[in-house]
């Protein structure tokens, strides 16, 4: 069982890129359950991906990166000793932490639950970036889930011009230069491809 | 020997000044709703919701978002704030009389009993306007949420 988060900003399009590579995964044989979280007191995520036919799991009440750590690890038992599917995508909130996800996945008990840490997905919406990264407070944030990227993918790039995307991806690439930068468009299907031989290929930790 | 595991569980402080409120309502009226007409609804609550949240003060709309579904097909609504980038997808079905809404506001520099108002006056607002009845899912605190909380509290 591999578990594998696709972090970013709120509305970076999180959910769409896990419909589509949930699809990807499916048509490579993959069997996937999706986590869901979700910040408001109700998941719309969950529900939407329900209908897209998903296996989802949700965890409210918090944010899984800090105020409900404990229900994640809960819910990674009950989908090892249950199910046990190829890989779990988490979904966190568009506020979380990826590191601080990790750090708590880490304290699984191996004996009970025999995990891989497959790589961190970080949407950076190019349709917002120089809005989101002028306000102070949510560019420590936004800088914070870029740094903690394996994979960092500049989102809805169907939507800009690419000189836009130029000027994005040397930004990110100054915060975290250790990440590989990629165009995504989950409209267009570009860079699906790439992501779901990552998802598969990809291990961070054993 | 068993692993001893303790959290914090306390907010994230790189989560300050974003919050984010949500509920989930039943909504009934007698003339069905075609598919043009419920999608029309699901924008409409998009932009009304934002405009709201704006209204009070709102920094930026981190994400609005809505899942509406009914016996015979489903939406999906989101809006980043922008009234001309909205978008409303799903599975149309045939006219409905009765559908759930489940809304979520997460939203940039208002407090969260401010996201409560804006979402729920903009909200009761819509219900009215369509000729809709509503029934709500409690938050715990009794809903629908009193709206007349929000706008004179201090943060």
């Amino acid at each position: 069982m591999k578990l594998v988060q696709i972090a970013g900003y709120l509305g970076s399009g999180k959910t769409s890129l896990i419909i589509a590579l949930t699809k990807g995964l499916a048509g490579k044989g993959k069997r996937v359950a999706v986590l869901v979280n979700d910040v408001g007191e109700v998941s719309v995520d969950g529900s939407v991906m329900e209908e897209y036919g998903l296996t989802v799991k949700d965890i409210g009440g918090g944010c899984i990166c800090c105020q409900v750590a404990g229900s994640m690890l809960k819910t990674l038992e009950l989908l090892a000793n249950g199910p046990n599917p190829d890989i779990i995508i988490v979904e966190p909130t568009g506020m979380a932490v990826p590191n601080a996800i990790r750090e708590t996945v880490a304290m699984l008990d191996v004996k009970k639950v025999a995990i891989k840490i497959g790589p961190t997905i970080v949407l950076f919406d190019l349709t917002r970036s120089g809005k989101l990264l002028s306000y102070d407070t949510l560019k420590r944030l936004i800088t914070t889930q870029l740094k903690d990227a394996d994979i960092i993918a500049l989102s809805k790039a169907e939507m800009v011009s690419d000189e836009t995307v130029r000027e994005s991806a040397e930004a990110v690439c100054a915060i975290n230069p250790k990440a590989e930068i990629m165009r995504l468009s989950t409209r267009t299907g570009e860079g699906l491809a790439n992501l779901v031989s990552s998802v598969i290929e990809t291990t961070v930790r054993v | 020997m068993k692993r001893m595991i303790k959290f914090v569980e306390e907010r994230n402080p790189l989560h300050e000044e974003i919050q984010g409120y949500g509920f989930c309502c039943s909504l009934e009226r007698e003339k069905a709703f075609e598919a043009a007409e419920l999608r029309k609804f699901a924008a409409d609550l998009m932009v009304s919701v934002s405009a709201a949240c704006f209204s009070y003060g709102a920094k930026d709309v981190g994400h609005i978002k809505a899942f509406i579904e009914h016996d015979d097909g489903f939406l999906r609504a989101s809006t980043l704030g922008d009234p001309a980038d909205v978008t409303v997808e799903g599975r149309d079905g045939g006219p409905a009389s009765k559908f759930t809404v489940v809304l979520n506001a997460v939203i940039y520099g208002l407090s969260k009993m401010k996201v409560r108002s804006a979402a729920v006056e903009a909200f009761e607002s819509l219900v009215s306007a369509y000729g809709l009845v509503s029934e709500c899912e409690g938050d715990g605190e009794g809903h629908p949420p009193r709206s007349e909380q929000g706008r004179n509290e201090h943060d």
